[in-house]
């Protein structure tokens, strides 16, 4: 493998990681074939490295977030994605509000008209946030559990949460007389969007969960 | 140490006899004498016909260092070897002890197949 994709496989390691093996790695990848094989075995072992790292750094104390989620995990996982999904519903709604008055106004609804050019992708934002929302969040809260190693229990209690609100939540649009109306409802029937949506959270987090004690226990 | 998969086999399948546990491979190829990644990955293939990728072999590297199972030696350029601790190889034998056992204990069954 030539010295520069030596490197650049090297880079794509954490920092700590790369202080204390990078330039031994780097002669080793030099002297090994650059086959793709090498090449994914390389990217698969550094992305494991970045999500949960074996070197610490050492130049570096806990940051704020960390320490945070080690003192008060049920407001790190169990409060704060809930604020962070009302705030994208919030957006959603506002986006659709926005976009009847500014894309479609005078018509009854914002759903049955046809768009056009930049409405779709303003609509498309709006949309985006409010089906997806409740799966982004709930993923990085896996992932920030796992890489935290916290306890199971307020992970998991937030991603109950995120699948309730979001299994829940509902968008309602009426015409009145001074223009569009929308609103959110929240209505607790759907239980299998509910239990779709704490299933594709809980899944990664399992999976991140097992892989991280893999990884640790030798 | 972790499970171990593919545990040598008598068939044809050369892919079956393969036997795949980064850290007791790097310990069973440093108690053969210090030796740098590189120089691990080629004894480790003639041992059992495993090639560890760079990655995998480092991820080992670094966790049974921080065991405290292997130690680096000095540098050699940009090369760094390392070396089995009295710890590591205390714990090579245990682990091999145990797989012997396991391994008898499975081909004798398999004989009365």
């Amino acid at each position: 493998m030539n010295r520069r994709t030596a490197r650049l496989l090297v880079r794509l390691y954490p920092r700590a990681w790369r202080e204390r093996y990078g330039t031994e790695f780097e002669a080793m990848l030099e002297r090994g074939q650059g086959d793709f094989q090498t090449f994914a075995n390389v990217v698969w072992s550094a992305l494991g490295e970045r999500l949960f790292p074996t070197v610490p750094d050492s130049n570096t104390g806990p940051t704020l977030f960390q320490s945070w989620c080690a003192r008060a995990p049920w407001a790190m996982f169990g409060i704060a994605p809930l604020v962070l999904l009302v705030a994208a519903y919030f957006a959603a709604c506002f986006i659709l509000w926005s976009g009847w008055r500014i894309f479609l106004p005078g018509m009854e609804t914002p759903f049955a008209a046809r768009l056009h050019g930049v409405s779709i992708l303003y609509f498309g934002v709006g949309r985006w946030l409010y089906f997806y929302a409740p799966v982004a969040i709930g993923w990085a809260v896996a992932v920030t559990a796992a890489r935290q190693q916290s306890r199971a229990i307020w992970p998991v209690a937030g991603l109950v949460l995120i699948a309730l609100a979001g299994g829940a939540a509902q968008v309602q649009t009426y015409r009145a007389s001074d223009g569009g109306r929308v609103s959110l409802d929240f209505f607790f029937g759907h239980t299998v969007h509910t239990l779709v949506l704490f299933a594709v959270t809980v899944i990664p987090y399992l999976i991140l969960r097992i892989g991280r004690e893999r990884r640790v226990g030798v | 140490m972790r499970s171990t998969r593919h545990v040598v086999s008598e068939t044809g399948d050369p892919e079956a006899g393969h036997y795949s546990d980064p850290p007791l491979l790097v310990l069973t190829s440093l108690a053969g004498g210090p030796k740098h990644g590189h120089a691990m990955i080629e004894d480790i293939a003639r041992l059992c016909g495993t090639r560890l990728g760079p990655g995998t072999l480092y991820g080992a590297i670094t966790r049974l260092e921080q065991q405290g199972w292997i130690e680096p030696l000095r540098p050699e350029e940009r090369r760094q070897p390392y070396r089995i601790t009295a710890e590591g190889l205390r714990v090579l034998r245990a682990k091999l002890t145990t797989l012997h056992k396991f391994s008898k204990a499975g081909l004798k069954r398999l004989e009365a197949v």
